[in-house]
Order: structure tokens, then sequence, then C-alpha cells
């Protein structure tokens, strides 16, 4: 669960992530290069790589987009050096455009696409999404660690596959694999190869009529010897009548239900392509076939076109008794199976009226004390009311759609807030204000303004301009003075690259002065033309984090002796977590405050003042 | 034997390394560990729940209803959230009773509870509860609530609720905290071993 574990000694049991365990097992690979774009729940998976890549001597980048960084990849693999990219499932879709192409060329070194879905969004706000459909599309082979050992086993098995077929593959996570941890028996670390030659080859790499169609069949022969050569990963458990199909995580919480007579367990590792002959073996004894798959029926489908051809009369279940939806659980298992697998369930209906009497007050997440995106949200409502379309974007900033300040009227994707508006704009005389962030304007937000220009609407953009990438955990953006192998980089303005569309009204203000901010909105609202504001402010998390690491301190503010009253309007307003509101005192609380100073200029002077240092 | 602790909190308070602590020392005593850690909005506020299970061969990550052995609350409502997880037949509790008050407390007018109202609520899925004020008394100790979370670890093994020894635990926590934790770490660590509620 950090460096000296990752980078641990063969055959050592250590704790990891899951995702840990896959930066391992590029390690293990010798992955001579990685490039990624941050995206919960794959992020750790870059973390760790970047964390370790100038001591293991590869390269690491966070790129600007998960398309740039896949093409990063596929670079490298062409030049005959093995590569990894990681992505969250929203990433992958960012990618498809150039991975779809990369899978008809094939690669040279071994190219590792690692996705990590996320059922149940723990992380993911706009969409349930399943991967698997990818790489039927894209016919790419998809592995499925269903555990944290079998991450860092089939990151290594995913490169040999790679590189042998020459294709790229999927390593498919779902949150509870990239984000549970587990024992891991660790492997050999392999010196990475890190210098390559790209070789050009007319055959492999010019994907034109007529040749394509040769490409094509090339790649649908490829996927058949796949399909051979590696049913040998699908393991059967058990005998009996009744059999269970499964793969990731659901196949331990399969295993979680207990020692099943009479049931036999088929664990589906490579679940694309999926073995034929596997499955015909697997099930044509059966009288029963339950498949146990998280999100589409995309296996059940398979075994039931295979079961026409070798078992008709088998009996098959998957989403008539489970979910389509969310994430499963042992919980959701136990409940569906036991009625065929004839397992006692516990009674639960005292443990369940129990919880109903269980009444607690909600916590959602909330924007860090001193974070300068309060305190941009803030500005912008105090000035322009409520009657304005709110556009949102990816990012910290999303939080803005919780209460008090519910400014999110619409997230859709990485930089949608800006083609979005001008659509709305050019259809409709409404007042829209565009959110975005600095990372998200560099991914995919400046493609959009430039549109927003070129076609002529005229929304208020403002870029909530933190430095870093923040609700991943602080990963470098081309805005940022570092890069991801721990480099000093000069960084670039957003200012100037806003200019350099031609637009003129453009200005800089700092997210923690009030007065500045609401002047700026105000005068820019009032103009009837394209403006935009980048609103800057250094996340306070990473502040803190970087005063602490030098043995700082802050300096914090307290609320002045009987001004108490003066206060309490900005608990429901600002909602700052550290300003704390006990019976009618309102008081800030020491060790939550960042001293950013914002609140101390909404209310009048004197009022929240400088904290006295105490000798302790 | 399967043991099953399920640690809790808000983002903040330190339950990943709570959780890591624990992970480490159960693998320090050649136990196979499994868990679910959720990244991602900890540090905005969010509630925290973190499971770790260890015994001879772990298959779900996730701990099923009812069966969790230890419930370690470092905040007081996200212990009684977590009951979903506890069973009287099976489950201890350990309640810091140090309240992180969430900010929408106010915005929604909800009313935070008394720790006796959090006893009512924890009693029917509670083998046996301890509520100890680890966050406050490592406030005034040190200066810092944070320290908290390593006192109620020390807790849970002198009360018996966690089965790892003192040395396991005393190794995995120099493994995880910074250099320059250790020591006011393990002395938290003591106040939590010598605590008598």
């Amino acid at each position: 669960m950090s460096d000296p574990d990752v980078l641990g000694k063969e055959n050592k049991k250590v704790v990891l992530l899951g995702n840990e365990a896959i930066a391992r097992g590029a390690l293990e690979a010798g992955m001579g290069l990685s490039a990624c774009y941050p995206g919960t729940p794959s992020s750790e998976v870059g973390i760790t790589l970047s964390s370790v890549a100038k001591k293991q001597g590869f390269y690491f980048e966070w790129s600007t987009n998960e398309k740039v960084a896949f093409e990063v990849c596929a670079g490298a693999s062409y030049s005959g050096v093995r590569s990894l990219t990681a992505l969250k499932h929203f990433g992958l879709n960012v990618a498809s455009d150039s991975v779809f192409p990369v899978v008809f060329t094939g690669v040279r070194g071994g190219l590792v696409i690692m996705v990590a879905d996320d059922p149940l969004g723990h992380s993911s706000a706009q969409s349930e999404q399943d991967t698997r459909f990818y790489a039927r599309m894209g016919k790419i082979p998809t592995l499925e660690p269903s555990n944290v050992q079998e991450a860092k086993d089939f990151t290594k098995l995913a490169f040999d596959i790679s590189e042998k077929y020459e294709i790229p593959v999927i390593l498919r996570t779902t949150t509870l694999v990239s984000h549970s941890a587990g024992t891991v028996k660790l492997g050999k670390i392999k010196k990475p190869k890190t210098k390559g030659k790209f070789v050009k080859d007319y055959d492999r790499f010019y994907n034109i009529r007529p040749n394509l169609q040769k490409m094509h069949a090339n790649l649908i022969k490829k996927l058949e010897r796949i399909e051979n050569e590696y049913e040998k990963l699908n393991t059967v458990e058990g005998n009996g009548r009744i059999g269970i199909i499964t793969s990731g995580v659901s196949y331990q919480y399969v295993k979680e239900l207990g020692n099943l007579l009479g049931v036999k367990i088929g664990k589906l590792s490579l679940t694309h392509p999926i073995s034929r002959n596997f499955v015909a073996n697997f099930i044509k004894n059966l009288e029963k076939v339950i498949v146990v798959e998280e999100l589409e029926p995309i296996v059940e489908n398979f075994v039931r076109g295979v079961a026409k051809d070798v078992n008709p009369g088998v009996e098959i279940h998957g989403k008539d008794i489970l979910p389509r939806v969310g994430e499963y659980t042992p919980d959701i298992l136990l409940e569906a199976l036991s009625p065929i697998l004839n397992i006692k369930k516990p009674d639960f209906s005292k443990h369940e009226a129990n919880l109903k009497k269980i009444k607690l007050p909600v916590r959602k997440p909330v924007f860090c004390p001193g974070c300068p995106h309060r305190s941009t949200f803030y500005a912008v409502k105090k000035v322009l009311g409520e009657n304005v379309v709110w556009a949102g974007d990816i990012g910290c900033y999303v939080l803005g759609i919780f209460e008090p300040f519910k400014m999110q009227d619409f997230v859709i994707s990485m930089g949608a807030s800006m083609g979005v508006t001008h659509g709305i704009k050019k259809v409709s005389d409404q007042k829209v204000v565009v959110f975005i962030g600095d990372s998200t304007f560099f991914h995919a937000g400046m493609p959009g303004l430039v549109n927003i220009k070129t076609h002529g609407t005229k929304p208020l953009v403002i870029i909530m301009d933190n430095g870093i990438t923040a609700m991943t955990g602080h990963q470098p953006h081309p805005g940022s003075s570092f890069t991801g192998m721990g480099e000093k980089r000069i960084p670039m303005k957003i200012e100037d690259i806003v200019k350099s569309f031609g637009i003129k009204n453009v200005r800089v203000v700092n997210a923690f002065n009030q007065k500045e901010l609401q002047s700026v909105i105000r005068e820019f609202s009032k103009q009837d033309e394209l403006g935009v504001i980048i609103s800057r402010g250094l996340c306070t998390l990473l502040m803190k984090r970087m005063v602490r690491a030098k043995g700082g301190q802050f300096s914090t503010f307290e609320i002045a002796p009987g001004k108490s009253h003066r206060v309490s309007r900005l608990v429901k307003e600002f909602a700052c977590p550290a300003i704390i509101k006990k019976g009618d005192e309102v008081y800030i609380k020491e060790d939550m405050c960042w001293g950013c100073g914002v609140c101390s200029q909404l209310v009048e002077k004197g009022v929240i003042v400088p904290r006295k240092r105490r000798k302790k | 034997m399967t043991y099953n602790v399920l640690l809790t909190g808000v983002g903040g308070e330190g339950v990943l390394m709570t959780s890591v602590i624990v992970a480490r020392a159960a693998n320090i005593e050649g136990y196979e560990v499994r868990g679910t850690q959720f990244h991602g909005l900890a540090q905005r506020g969010g509630s925290i729940p973190t499971q770790i299970r260890f015994g001879k061969k772990i298959y779900s990550p996730m701990i099923p209803r009812a069966q969790a052995d230890l419930i370690l609350g470092l905040e007081p409502i996200e212990a009684a959230r977590a009951c979903f997880y506890a069973s009287k037949e099976r489950t201890n509790f350990i309640v810091d009773t140090y309240p992180v008050k969430p900010v929408y407390l106010n915005l929604l007018g909800h009313i935070y509870p008394s720790n006796e109202e959090i006893r009512r609520m924890i009693t029917p899925f509670a083998k046996k509860s301890i509520f100890v004020d680890a966050s406050n008394i490592c406030e005034e100790k040190f200066g810092n609530p944070i320290y908290g979370n390593v006192m109620a670890i020390g807790v849970a093994l002198s009360s018996g609720m966690l089965p790892l020894s003192k040395k396991s635990v005393m190794k995995s926590i120099k493994e995880t905290v910074p250099g320059r934790a250790i020591r006011v770490n393990m002395t938290a660590f003591d106040m939590g071993l010598k605590f008598k509620g």
C-alpha cells in the first residue's frame, strides 16, 4: 500500500490495492512507457507508476486526455516498447477513436489498456457503462481479474498475449477489483526496455482498402487463435447438474456462498473472445446454468447461443434473477441464487426492522475548507442571482451540484459544458454560465471554446483554475509546474491559450478575493460579448500538503468575541466545513480552517479575524 | 476463521491509514487479507467505510450482511451507519465519540444525534460496544485529534476485539506512518492499550 510494497522483493507477500497490483504487474512485464489521464477508479495505477517511474527507469506521463495517452502508448508499442495506459470506462470512450484502428494495425511491443468500470458509480456520476461491449466492437482480447493477485498476474499475462499476437489487450476491472485490497505474492521485476525503433511496414500500417479488408480478416483469425490458446485460463470447480458461469469479482461472491454441493462453477478469465469450446463442455450435461455477471447480459447471451447447439433443454438464468443495474454484493447473490441452489438464507426480517429505526443525517461530499471553487460559486451566485443556466463539467466543482449552490444544471462528459452551452445559446436567449476546470479545459474544453468563438455565441465562461487535476488526487496537467516524472516544467498559461483563439474579453482573477471576483463577474456579465474569466487559486488540499511538507503552519481565522450572530448566515450560504454552528453560537474550528480568509471578506470588518497564535 | 473488520469515519480522519495499519498487521501474521477501500471523495468530507477481512482463505473483498466481527467507528454517526454489517451474535463496536458534523446538518435542518441515541441505535446490533473519546483525548494530549484512530486500534487490541498481536501492530505502524509521526502514533497506540472502558 505504498512504494516499498509495490517494489517489494520476489516471492514476498504484501497487501496491495488492486490498482497498485496492476502497476506492479507492469513492472514485472518490463513495461517501458506508460501514459495515462486520471479517472477514478483507475487513477491509482498511474499514481503508483508515476511515483516509481524515475527509480525504476521507465517513462511515465499524465497526458492531456485519454485519447492522447493511448496514442502515446501506441507509438511506443509500434516502436517495440511495452506500454500501458490506465483509464476509467469513460476514458475509453474518449480513447476509442484511436483504439479501434490500432487493433487493426496491430502492435509490436505489448500494449495493455487497463479499463476500470464503475458499476454503482462510486466515483462516476454520468452513466453506468459496460466496457465489455467495446471489447466486442473493437475486437479486443479482454482479461478480467477477480482479485488483487490476479490483477497483478493478468497484467503481466496481458503484455505477453499482446506481444505474441501483436494486438492491444484490455485488462478490465471493476471498482471492487481496482479499489479492493488483497494479499499478493510478488513476482520478479523485469528491467524495463525503454528504447525502440519505428520500422516502416506498408502491409501493417496502410489501412486503406483493399489492405484494410486483409487486416480485418487477419484480425478475426488472431482472435480465433487467442480463443483457442487461452481457453486454458478459464477454470472449473466442483461437480453437479447445476452450473454457475461467472467472472471478475462476481466469482468471489459466488465462492462466498460457501461449499455448494452439486454445483459446478466455471470462471471465465478471458471474457473476450469467450471460448465457445469451454462453454459448450461446461453446459452440455447441465440441467440448469446461472450466469453471474454485473451490468449487461453479455456472457448470458453467449451461453444462450451455445446452448442452442449443445444442450437446448438447459434452463438458463441470468438477468431474470439478478439485476442489470448497479453493483453486485455477496448479499445480492445470496438473495437471488438461494432458491435455485437450495441454500438456507438467514432470516433478516428483524435485522431489517432494526435498520429501519436508524435515522441519521446525510453526509454528502462537500468542498474542502479553503477550496477556491466555493469562493467562485459564491461570488457568481451573489452577482448573477438564480435566473441563469449553469453549465457543469467534470471535476471537483461538480460538487457545486449540491446545496447551497446547486449550480451544475447538467454534467455530461469532459469538456461538454462548452458544446452544450453553445447549443442552448443558439436556440434560446437565456443567460448561460460555463463552469469548467483547468485540467478539463486542456482535456476537451479547448475545442468547445474554439467552436463557441467561431460560431459566435456569447456565454460567460468561468475557468476554475486550481493548478492541478484535483479530484483524482493531484495529477499535473499542462498548466502545472511539474511532470508525471516529478520533474519541473514551465506551465502553460490558460489565459494565453484563450487569447490566442481571438477572444478579447479575458481576465484572470484571484479566486480568494471576493471583491475582485464579484466586480469582474459584474463587469463581464454586462458586456454583450464572449467573456472568459479565469478564477485562479491553488487547490487548498495541495497547498496544505506543500506547507506541511516544509514543516510550515497555517494562519487561521476566528470569530471575534460576541460577533457570532453576524456569521450565522454564512453557515447556510457559504457552507464551509470549518464554520460550525453549536446551538446559537457559531465558531470556526481551528484544525479545519486552512486560512483562505474568504469568509472574513463576506462579513463586516472585524467580525472574522486572523487567529492569534497561542503558545502550547 | 475469517475475521471481518469494518472501519469507518469521515474523509480526513485517517480511516484509510488505519485500515492499512490493520491490513499490514494481519499480513505480518501470515493471514490472507482482502478488503475494500473506496477512494475518490474521501478528502471532500464524505463518509468513508473501508473493510478488512483476514483469515486462512478469503474470497469476497466485501463483508456479507451482519457478518462484521468489529466495527471501528472513528465517527459516531458513521459507526451507526455501518449497522447493516453488524449483528448481536457477532459484532463488537468501538466508537470514537468525536463528532464530525456534516455541513448539510444546518442546510437541511437535520439534527445530529447524541451519544446516547447512537448507543440506542447500535445496541440491537452489538455484542459489546465501547465508546471512547479517543480523538478528544489525543487532541488534548498531542494537539491533534488525528491520532485518535491509532489509539482506537489500541483499544481494540486490549479489549480482545481485534485478534492481532501488539508486536505485529507496532511493526505495521512503523511501516505505515511517516517517520516523524512514528513516536506520537506509538504513544497513542499505547494509550489505547491502557484504556479502561
